[in-house]
């Protein structure tokens, strides 16, 4: 019990230190921390040049990566809540796949901003499989789920087909999208997005004690006073505008919402008065950790949806293997 | 000396499910602070009639009152107060603890966030139902029996009025059964009242004051002059021969046995 109380601890704990780190890590060598504290004192030659690319560069793109980070956790934490389910995240319905055609089909044709095409289909994909499974005034779990992979599947194919009348040139920068991108992180980003972000995060807090019941089921929430139906639409809404928005500045960082719930979970227990706010500083930090590798790979950044993958998935299988993770059945 | 509200006043209730109907023009008065059960057969409408009660499923046909009021306009947070319900079954999915568990019986009172007196009346009744020392332990790893008492801790850590209960032993092994049943006349004694469904006919017979029957979507109670463990009254309710067996000023029943 102790052990992973300090782990807790020790995740709140180093949270700040790993943001202001960040700003010193990137591909210009010369804008680390010992020529930061040089211009700040007035030495050094290029003082311009260093507080350019930590404020204006770096600064908004460390900030945005962890506020994408801690929404996309907390949406995933409160979707498996309000599903019942450990194996959903928001992807599931539908979200992704609508965002990702929102932002091929502004890629292509630029009728909209990318991100903003991105926020209207990400939202408009879950919105057609929330009201696909309505039926009698509930939205049955199991309904919802079938209509999030076929909502997915239908923006699949339309992205499909947007991809295929692209010419090169634009396809290469739709295939970079659906890749995650944080790289084109900028201030002007995360002030479109900072609001969204935080607003549904900020739900899903206040809603953190509520998740115990709602995961108990229907029933019993209802017998206990509180109305399953309309908790769940204000989690699930909250959920989508959190993750939307961050699938709308960074692109589609796949799993990211299933696979941090779950590592969160192996040190706080399924209490999600303590899981939520968790996996908001956890969820943040990791990100910036594995965007601080990524960018650290000076010249060949790789995708952060990809590298996110790539590290998150075997790190999952191994605290998996590691920890008695707690699912009976 | 006057007359209790009843805790329920059940009127012309008709109820289906889609096109089958399972409950046809109930009128049925459930008085306060008694232990009453409901018995029938599988699939007769007990816990469809109970679910009504709860409130869980919509009483389209007729009219429910509790305590005097139309269930109807009763907000869902006052009602966890007047009733709390047990489920038949419940399939845990995260690891929970046990308080975690019941804790959420306090939603009703405390909104977003339970406080120290939330966590206080939890205690309270984890030992008050002598399973205190289960608090830390994961609910999804516990026994089915040892589930259910944590689930009717949290329907207690409601402090409803009306108990609610569907098949509250169907997990319970003999001694928790009587232990359950013993707190269940406790409570009725001390005010409370308690409804449940219950398939074991005796059990009802030794601890109850009072029995409904549901046969084929009506509910009713033994004619005037007909006690309940009467074996032929219960061949109506189940198709099998019953022997009836004294006992105190009671008597319990057994299926005839013809080997």
């Amino acid at each position: 019990m102790m052990k992973t109380r300090n782990v807790i601890t020790l995740i709140y704990v180093l949270a700040l230190p790993i943001i202001v780190l960040s700003l010193f890590v990137g591909p210009t060598q010369s804008a680390g921390l010992g020529a930061w504290m040089d211009a700040l004192w007035g030495r050094g030659t290029n003082t311009d040049l260093v507080f350019t690319v930590i404020y204006q560069i770096r600064l908004p793109r460390v900030l945005l990566t962890f506020l994408v980070g801690g929404a996309l956790a907390v949406s995933g934490c409160s979707i498996q809540a309000v599903f019942r389910n450990p194996l959903t995240d928001p992807y599931i319905l539908g979200l992704s796949s609508g965002a990702a055609f929102g932002a091929a089909l502004a890629l292509a044709t630029a009728w909209l901003p990318v991100q903003l095409s991105a926020f209207v289909f990400g939202l408009t994909a879950v919105g057609m499989s929330f009201f696909m499974a309505r039926k009698n005034n509930t939205v049955a779990i199991v309904s919802l789920i079938l209509s999030g992979i076929i909502v997915s599947g239908i923006f699949t194919s339309l992205l499909a087909i947007v991809q295929y009348f692209s010419d090169p040139f634009r396809l290469q920068s739709i295939v970079h999208w659906t890749m995650g991108n944080l790289h084109l992180a900028s201030a002007t980003k995360l002030k479109m997005a900072v609001f969204p972000l935080l607003l549904g995060s900020a739900t899903i807090f206040v809603y953190r004690w509520r998740m115990n019941l709602i995961a108990l089921g229907d029933d019993e929430a209802r017998s206990s006073g509180i109305h399953p139906g309309r908790d769940k639409a204000i989690l699930l809404i909250a959920a989508t505008l959190a993750s939307s928005s961050a699938v709308a500045v960074a692109g589609i960082i796949g799993l990211y919402g299933l696979i941090v719930p779950h590592i969160v979970r192996m040190f706080s227990g399924p209490d999600n008065r303590q899981a939520v706010p968790l996996n908001f500083v956890f969820g943040g930090t990791f990100l910036l950790l594995i965007d601080d590798l990524s960018r650290s790979f000076a010249g060949l950044e790789i995708p952060i949806g990809v590298f996110t993958m790539l590290l998150g998935g075997p790190v999952f299988i191994y605290l998996m293997k590691k920890n008695n993770i707690g699912w009976n059945d | 000396m006057e007359r209790l509200t009843p805790a329920f006043n059940v009127e012309n209730l008709s109820f289906s499910y889609r096109e089958a109907l399972v409950l046809s023009d109930v009128q049925i008065e459930i008085a306060q602070g008694k232990l009453l059960f409901i018995l029938g057969r599988n699939g007769s409408g007990k816990s469809t009639f109970l679910r009504l009660l709860a409130g869980l499923l919509p009483c389209r046909v007729g009219v429910i009152q509790v305590f005097g009021r139309d269930l109807k306009d009763i907000p869902m947070a006052k009602r966890a107060k007047m009733f709390g319900f047990l489920n038949q079954q419940h399939q845990a999915v995260f690891p929970f603890t046990v308080e975690d568990v019941v804790l959420t019986g306090r939603a009703s009172y405390a909104g977003f966030s339970p406080k120290k007196a939330d966590f206080e009346v939890v205690r309270e009744t984890l030992e008050k139902m002598e399973i205190g020392y289960l608090r830390n332990r994961i609910y999804s790893e516990l026994s089915g029996g040892e589930q259910q008492l944590v689930m009717l801790a949290r329907v207690l850590a409601q402090q409803p009025r009306i108990l609610l209960l569907d098949e509250p032993t169907s997990q319970l092994d003999f001694h928790h059964q009587s232990y359950l049943f013993s707190l269940l006349r406790t409570f009725a004694n001390a005010g409370l009242t308690v409804v449940s469904v219950l398939h074991d006919p005796n059990l009802a017979f030794l601890f109850g004051d009072d029995f409904l029957f549901v046969k084929e979507g009506t509910i009713f109670r033994p004619p005037n002059g007909i006690e309940p463990w009467d074996a032929g009254f219960l061949n109506e309710i189940y198709p099998c021969e019953f022997q009836s067996v004294p006992f105190n000023d009671r008597a319990v029943v057994f299926p005839k046995i013809t080997l």
